[in-house]
């Protein structure tokens, strides 16, 4: 405080006397007065003061202000000046508008001034926790000017309050309520409020992100227009970045929360050239930003390429490669877009895939790539946009094979367009090479580099790159060129610095060289790339020249490392000796030194980003940092190591190398042993299958057998009670129920028909001893004359039964046939089945054996059957032909009969004539009798005697004479 | 979304370590404030996005951590079951989460590090007889062996899922914990993590629950 004073007292005059005097007055009121309209109006003309005199208001009032806050709460009017009274001591925002003029000494006056009511003020952290309830206020006049003066305590010391804050219950939750503020005044303040309160305090910012933080920024983003919002989009998009930048779980939950996919509709800029303001540029800057953070290479792995898939997915690095290939894009947005498509794509396959695909809208199109390439080797094009376009291929080819192969293969001579129409990024790449700018010299050696990158095909690949230099000339291997141009450097007039192109050519062949003995053998067949080489190495230059020493350093140090002693003339030993001879194995090594002690070197080994002030300071790549790293120590070893040693160590690498042979060697007999073991397993599980469907179908076709079995067992119950007799039946029967039934009536109907055969019979046998008696009786005519009328009545009366019985055994003998054709039918249909039984039967095992034998055990029944119903045919065939038989005799015998009828009528009508002539005799007598008598009486009565009995015996004998004659007669025909 | 609470040293950063990478990471590290994981789940045919939030489980972190039970549907309460203390403090882990969290807060007990049974101090029907007390599910988990990892974290989101349909958390409300978005995801967080001192706990390698 006495320093407060003595700060004070410099400045105040007389005047200011009487201010500190008011300022006490009013801090009395308000501290004693018992009228809250007095204290209000004491606060108010405290808040009035409060501006000019700073100090003063601050040192006298503060005190009383947190009072008020803490007591008067209720009249939101006196809370509102109280705050705006503290806000305008803490601020320094404020002051510096309305002291504009002053000097930089008093702004840094006031600066110490409000950190120092800060510092007074979070003293009782009881104080901040008031200051988050009061927020909780709804009233404007409170709230607004609560959030301005916390967010000015955060500005002042924000680690101590945001400590403060963390503690205190609800507290970031609470503050968190602020954007979701109707107001706009105050949710925009209140994002500026949160963007203090999370600067580098990751805690707070998870907790903000728990509340929600993502969903509501992205929402007042997008309702406020995207890029074409104002400062308050930026003010958002800071935000974000405050709570994404360095934070995996923050990112992670941004990832999680799908968040990435809204990130979409900030890059849909369309074509319209219209509308780029200085705002919507600062917009997409930090929105660009923003997707940076997400997949900054600096991020843990995983993380950045689970963000680069669902950039992917979404469709977010389509929309960027659309805004790389549009026109009118501002120059810095674009850089900005190529670096974070850069970013996007590196080290993730797909990505690259689809970005390699990219054509740029041009007639006819062209791939972005190649597009790209022509402004990085343009010196007319700004530098940062040619580190972008750099850092865009280097990220392209990151671990990127494929990408790396294609790139080679443009400057293939199989793969070269003759027809020269369209440019490839090989031939935009030598010429940056070979061109007269420096920059572009180091950019395409770079590019080129990185194509390389871990990559020994196409190291060996572009060793075959001829050049056609000028004509007449005979064409030049890429690798000679370079180190001509190496050697050569100063023919040729270039712009920027020689240093650039050297350094850059020397990074690309130490590159090239690593790991590949055959381009080292290359190199060192041309003799006159060693002595150069060791010339540069001894040769005692000036300090600029010193990087360019360690780099040739670097470069014979990679010949004599990666060499496999395939030239004579440098071996390895020879290069060592000759380092001894010329240059000295101290003086090498210090040379080599020389890279990794540049003061360039361990900015550019930080970042793979190649980020660079201005072109000076171009020299190293990030890529080939890590390679200075891995290779200076193994190349020192080599070179202090004797030759001994250096035997010793081929024949333990040789050992080693066998080791590894044979360690290969079972390597693969291991992996075709775990093909064989793939495809056995393969083997087994189809074997596995056949066998369950085998055993399905076998189980299937036992169920269906012992169905079978147990119908054939139910037909011998039902058949063993129907006809216990008849086993050998039901053995049939077992395949068919209704045979058995039908078969036993058909034999009952057979029965039957022989029983009624023989009931025919024996009344043929009667009727024909009728015929018979009547016969005989008709032989005794007179007597037998009504017998034989009697028995030809009862004759006819059998023959109409016989013929009534005839006709029935007639139907029945039909139905009897009917039912034996369906019977064989259906026998015919049961063999058939059988059959079909058998067929499917051909089950493994026993199972088959027995289905086998069971169906020829059916077949044999049914056989049985067949032949059981043919002879019962025969049966009924030789029954119908007895009946004809019989039928003939009744026919026969009928006919007799009619005869014998007619006879017996004719002998009926001739007994009827002569009884008549017997009368007509017996009458005749008698007249004659009566006669007789007369005339015996006659002649009597004359006297004269009669002999009667004369007369009477020849009476006698006429009768005789006539019966006679009518016996014979009648007897004739019979 | 979920929080994971307890003791330190607990295990509460390896469950859900288990839970989100299925894998288990001996080596102790210190859970500073919260750390997020996520992983879909399928519930009844439906996908859902758990969230959870792992928080630290010393002392100087409570205030921070007691941030988190706003917002969250569910909350995993770890013991270790081989140190008594941290049942103890289950007390005031409970009061703190009832305090600070919505009413209908599902909160599944779990005792972890069930693959030691040989150093065992909290026996199971401990560890039952208190969920049964206080309303809450109880599990013995392994997050070592995985063990229960997978069913705890799940059976804590079908009890979510269930008061959901019952209508006792209303969907629309984000200071709930959860959110239909348009993949259909719940997020769930979990309070402070517990499992800190459980590298150097991981000796014996007696069987899985």
């Amino acid at each position: 405080m006495n320093f407060l004073r003595g700060v004070m007292g410099g400045q105040s005059a007389g005047p200011q006397h009487t201010e500190a005097e008011t300022i006490q007055k009013l801090c009395d009121r308000v501290a004693s007065s018992t009228l809250l309209d007095d204290r209000r109006n004491a606060v108010r003309a405290l808040k009035s003061l409060s501006k000019k005199y700073r100090l003063e208001v601050g040192i006298q009032a503060m005190e009383h202000l947190i009072h008020v806050l803490q007591t008067d709460r209720s009249d939101s009017e006196i809370i509102g000046y109280a705050l705006d009274t503290l806000y305008n001591i803490i601020s320094n925002d404020e002051e510096e508008e309305v002291d504009d003029v002053e000097e930089e000494n008093s702004t840094r006056q006031s600066e110490d001034l409000g950190s120092q009511f800060t510092e007074i003020f979070i003293k009782q952290p009881e104080n901040v926790t008031l200051l988050l309830s009061l927020l909780e206020e709804f009233d404007f006049h409170v709230r607004w000017p609560g959030v301005k003066l916390l967010t000015s305590l955060l500005k002042q010391l924000g680690p101590q309050v945001q400590q403060i804050i963390l503690v205190s219950p609800m507290g970031v939750s609470r503050l968190m309520d602020l954007l979701a503020d109707s107001r706009e005044v105050i949710r925009n303040d209140g994002v500026l409020l949160l963007q203090a309160l999370t600067r580098s305090n990751g805690a707070i910012q998870k907790i903000v992100a728990f509340e929600n933080a993502f969903e509501r920024l992205l929402d007042i983003i997008t309702e406020e227009g995207n890029s074409d919002g104002g400062i308050v989009v930026e003010d958002c998009l800071i935000l974000l970045q405050n709570l994404l930048k360095n934070n995996n779980s923050n990112q992670n939950f941004f990832k999680e929360g799908s968040y990435i996919q809204r990130m979409k509709p900030w890059f849909d800029v369309g074509d319209e050239n219209s509308g780029w303001s200085a705002q919507k540029v600062t917009n997409l800057h930090v929105m660009l930003q923003l997707v940076r953070v997400l997949v900054s290479p600096t991020n843990p792995p995983g993380a950045t390429s689970s963000c680069q898939k669902a950039m992917f997915q979404c469709g977010l690095l389509q929309q960027l490669c659309t805004i790389l290939m549009a026109t009118g894009v501002p120059a810095d947005i674009l850089t900005e877009t190529i670096n974070t498509v850069s970013e996007v794509i590196r080290g993730y396959q797909v990505n690259q895939d689809y970005f390699a695909s990219v054509n740029a809208p041009s007639n006819p199109p062209r791939p972005a790539i190649v597009v790209l390439l022509m402004s990085m080797v343009n010196e007319r094009q700004p530098f940062v946009l040619r580190c972008a376009v750099l850092y865009c291929f280097q990220c392209f080819l990151y671990k990127n094979q494929k990408g790396q192969g294609e790139i080679v293969s443009t400057l293939l001579p199989s793969t070269i367009d003759a027809t020269g129409n369209s440019v490839s990024a090989g031939q935009l790449l030598c010429g940056g090479l070979f061109s007269t700018d420096s920059l572009s010299n180091w950019c395409a050696a770079v590019a080129l580099a990185h194509a390389l990158q871990e990559n020994a095909t196409q190291k060996e690949q572009l060793l075959r790159v001829q050049l056609a230099t000028s004509i007449g000339n005979p064409p030049v291997s890429l690798l000679q060129q370079c180190t001509n141009i190496l050697s050569q450097g100063d023919k040729i007039d270039r712009r920027g610095s020689k240093i650039q192109t050297r350094v850059g050519l020397l990074m690309l062949l130490c590159t090239w060289l690593s790991n590949c003995p055959i381009a080292v053998t290359h190199f060192l067949h041309n003799s006159a790339n060693v002595p150069f080489l060791t010339g540069q190495i001894a040769e005692n230059l000036g300090e600029e020249e010193q990087l360019v020493q360690g780099l040739c350093a670097l470069l014979l140090g990679i010949s004599i490392y990666f060499n496999d002693n395939s030239l004579e003339s440098y071996m390895k030993e020879k290069l060592k000796q000759l380092i001894e001879k010329r240059i000295g194995k101290e003086n090498f090594i210090e040379k080599l030194g020389f890279i990794s002690k540049h003061e360039l070197y361990s900015r550019a080994s930080q970042k793979p980003q190649p980020n660079f002030p201005s072109p000076e300071y171009m020299i190293f790549d990030h890529e080939f940092t890590k390679l200075v790293k891995e290779l200076e120590g193994v190349i020192t070893k080599a070179i202090y190591k004797s030759s001994e040693e250096d035997k010793k160590e081929e024949e333990v690498k040789k050992t080693l190398e066998q080791h590894d042979s044979i360690v290969t060697h079972y390597k693969n007999m291991i992996r075709e042993q775990d093909l064989q073991l793939e495809e056995l397993k393969q083997q087994i599980s189809t074997l596995k299958c056949q066998n369950e469907q085998l055993q399905t179908a076998v189980t299937q076709q036992v169920s269906q057998i012992q169905q079978h079995k147990d119908q054939y067992n139910l037909l011998k119950v039902q058949l063993g009670k129907d006809n216990p007799h008849q086993g050998s039946y039901s053995d049939a029967t077992q395949m068919n129920g209704i045979q058995p039934e039908e078969v036993g009536r058909l034999r009952e109907e057979i029965e039957e028909l022989k029983s009624n055969q023989e009931l025919l019979q024996s009344q043929l046998a009667e009727k024909d001893s009728l015929i018979e008696n009547l016969k005989s009786s008709q032989a005794s005519p007179g007597t037998n004359e009504q017998s034989s009328a009697t028995a030809s009545a009862q004759d006819s009366e059998q023959i109409a039964e016989l013929k009534q019985e005839l006709a029935t055994l007639k139907s029945q003998l039909n139905s009897q046939s009917v039912e034996i054709t369906k019977l064989q039918t259906e026998k015919q249909e049961l063999l058939q089945k059988t059959e079909t039984f058998a067929k499917p039967a051909p089950v493994p095992g026993e199972s088959e054996a027995v289905a086998a034998a069971k169906t020829t055990d059916v077949e044999g029944r049914l056989s049985a059957l067949l032949q059981e119903t043919k002879e019962l045919k025969n049966e009924i065939k030789a029954l119908s032909e007895e009946r004809a038989a019989i039928k003939e005799q009744l026919d026969a015998s009928n006919s007799t009969i009619a005869i014998l009828q007619n006879e017996k009528n004719k002998l009926e009508v001739d007994v009827t004539d002569s009884k008549k002539e017997q009368d007509d005799l017996l009458v005749l007598l008698a007249d004659q009798d009566q006669k007789i008598f007369s005339l015996k009486n006659k002649l009597k009565e004359l006297g004269h005697p009669v002999e009667e009995e004369d007369e009477l015996e020849s009476g006698d004998q006429d009768d005789e004479e006539d019966e006679d004659e009518d016996n014979g007669k009648d007897q004739g025909p019979i | 979304m979920y929080i994971i609470i307890g003791d330190t040293g607990v295990g509460k950063s390896c469950l859900l370590l288990q839970f989100t990478d299925k894998r288990f990471q001996p080596v102790h590290d210190l859970t500073i404030g919260v750390e997020f994981g996520a992983r879909m789940v399928n519930i009844d045919g439906k996908q859902i996005k758990l969230q959870i939030w792992d928080t630290a489980g010393q002392e100087s972190f409570r205030s921070i951590t007691r941030s988190y039970y706003r917002g969250a549907a569910g909350a995993l309460l770890v013991y270790d079951i081989t140190r008594r203390e941290t049942f103890n403090h289950l007390t005031s882990w409970l009061e703190d989460a009832r305090q600070h969290s919505s009413s209908n807060m599902v909160i599944m007990l779990i005792g972890n590090k069930s693959d030691l049974e040989s150093r065992r101090d909290v026996k199971r029907e401990e560890g039952e007889a208190f969920a049964r007390e206080h309303g809450l599910i109880f599990m013995e988990t392994s997050a070592k062996t995985a063990c229960n990892v997978e069913e705890a974290f799940i059976n804590t989101a079908k009890e979510i899922y269930r008061k959901i349909q019952q209508g006792l958390f209303d969907v629309h409300n984000e200071a709930n914990g959860i959110k239909i978005g348009p993949q259909q995801c719940i997020s769930t967080s979990v309070g402070p993590s517990a499992s800190q001192r459980s590298s150097s706990e991981i000796g014996s390698n007696s069987g899985c629950c």
